[in-house]
């Protein structure tokens, strides 16, 4: 019996190794979250960041009387608010569980910058309505022709902030240097209350999904669940959509390139099925269903709000998403980028879009679903072929290094 | 191991990109042969190192966690 015992903790320890001895591969990563993605879209709507974000904000605005909002709805009523929490503690469990959770404090200098990307990530998503993630990894499968534009926007942001950096480290290497701490650090013999801590982290967030789900709140019992999941999936692939626009031309890594592609490719099928079929439209209209996703940032607002949003992911190392799980994992540079765009947000929606979006004529920003024009196929054909060539071209230049720093 | 460190790079704290930037920097101002050790607290350089190593030819002599979340990386240029 002793032996039959041993042989399955040995299976059941081997399962365990799989998922926490080793980070998964970003394509692994990538076709989870895609897949995630559409099923948050089948149940409801698909994933989106910044929204998240700003209920934060909002909600800290509002409880002390700042900005006049009123009517807030609570994060615990918000799905993407909440989404956005379990991500971080998804991330949290699967960094516990790896024992690679740590606080990692950062010289003061990486603070600042952290904060300062957070908060130009705020500006970014609220002028180009959406982030890296409902903008552009849920925006390109929705076939929507302004997520397009805010990619290039993203993608000129990044490369013009990564030019930044090498500057930053060049000119002023003292920034990024100085006094940092660790704590709570696990080592392989020691530390073994992360993986405690980490079951613990797990059942309490899935008895939340459960207490909304017998409060007939299925949506939101089924967010949490995804999103605990998503968080974890984030931390174990280390899925990094910043990394995916940067890294070609940095150290010429493809393989977070290569991760995001396998996740915008799940997304268009599954996405596409969802909008020609109307699967889960319900009571709203067919037509609704297939706009899901498609804002009116048509076409100037979108590569604005893009750069700037490019510009604060790279500088705060990690965009909507990647500061969420980062944050989970203990980086404490990421805490200041999460403060940062939480608190910005409200704000620039208040105050510096209104003010902005005024002086854009209307034909500049106004709602564009690519099948309108072209029809389903062509839309998805093109939307493909763009992701092919940007394949070819990351996994060329890797091999070159004709357009890598290093 | 008795390997001679040349130069050693303290990326305690930074998270990415930081470490992986400042390391490319300093192995490129190295000559072939020297070593450069490296510390930092970010996950994400357990996998990024091996991976920029295999990619750039350059020999990781030794991986391990030290004490306290800091990782310990010998890499020796090509």
């Amino acid at each position: 019996m002793a032996e039959e015992s041993n042989e399955n903790k040995g299976i059941i320890s081997e399962l365990f190794q799989t998922f926490f001895a080793k980070h998964w591969p970003v394509w692994v990563g990538g076709i989870l979250l895609g897949s995630l993605n559409v099923f948050l879209f089948m149940i409801k709507s698909p994933w989106g960041g910044s929204g998240g974000y700003n209920n934060w904000g909002e909600n800290i605005y509002q409880a002390i009387g700042f900005l006049g909002l009123e009517n807030v709805a609570a994060t615990k009523t918000s799905l993407y608010g909440m989404l956005n929490i379990l991500i971080i503690l998804g991330a949290f469990a699967g960094a516990l569980l790896s024992k690679e959770f740590a606080l990692r404090i950062p010289p003061k200098g990486e603070l600042i910058k952290g904060f300062i990307g957070g908060g130009l990530m705020a500006i970014g998503a609220t002028m180009g309505i959406g982030c890296t993630i409902g903008g552009f990894f849920s925006g390109i499968p929705a076939l929507s022709g302004g997520a397009i534009f805010l990619t290039i926007g993203l993608f000129l942001g990044t490369l013009v902030a990564l030019k930044y950096l090498f500057w930053e480290m060049e000119r002023f290497p003292g920034f990024s240097m100085g006094k940092s701490r660790t704590f709570l650090a696990a080592s392989e013999k020691t530390g073994n209350w992360q993986k405690y801590l980490g079951w613990i982290v797990i059942i309490t967030a899935l008895t939340i999904a459960n207490i909304y789900f017998g409060n007939d709140n299925k949506t939101m019992s089924w967010f949490i669940i995804i999103g605990l999941i998503m968080g974890l999936i984030c931390q174990r692939s280390r899925f990094c959509i910043v990394a995916s626009f940067r890294d070609p031309f940095m150290t010429g890594k493809s393989s977070s390139t290569t991760g995001v592609i396998a996740g915008l490719i799940i997304g268009i099928i599954g996405f596409t099925a969802i909008k020609i079929f109307g699967i889960g439209a319900g009571e709203t209209a067919f037509r609704a269903r297939e706009m899901t996703w498609v804002f009116p940032h048509f076409w100037l607002r979108a590569p604005i709000g893009g750069f700037i949003f490019g510009l604060g992911m790279t500088i705060a190392g990690g965009c909507a998403v990647g500061a969420l799980w980062r944050f989970g994992e203990g980086q404490v540079k990421l805490w200041a980028a999460v403060l940062g765009f939480l608190l910005i947000s409200p704000i620039s929606k208040k105050f510096i879009v209104p003010a902005f979006v005024d002086l854009l004529p209307h034909n500049l920003m106004y709602k564009n679903f690519m099948p309108d024009y072209i029809g389903y196929t062509w839309s998805v054909v093109i939307v493909l072929a763009i992701l092919f060539i940007w394949y070819v071209f990351v996994k060329w230049n890797e091999r070159t290094g004709k357009f890598s720093a290093y | 191991m008795d390997t001679k460190i040349n130069e050693t790079l303290d990326c305690k704290g930074l998270s990415c990109p930081m470490p992986m930037m400042k390391l490319a920097k300093t192995m490129k101002g190295m000559k072939s042969g020297e070593v450069l050790e490296m510390l930092g607290t970010d996950p994400g350089t357990k996998s990024d190192i091996p991976n920029w190593c295999q990619k750039t030819g350059n020999l990781l002599l030794e991986q391990i966690d030290l004490e306290g979340g800091v990782n310990r990386f010998v890499l020796q240029k090509k």
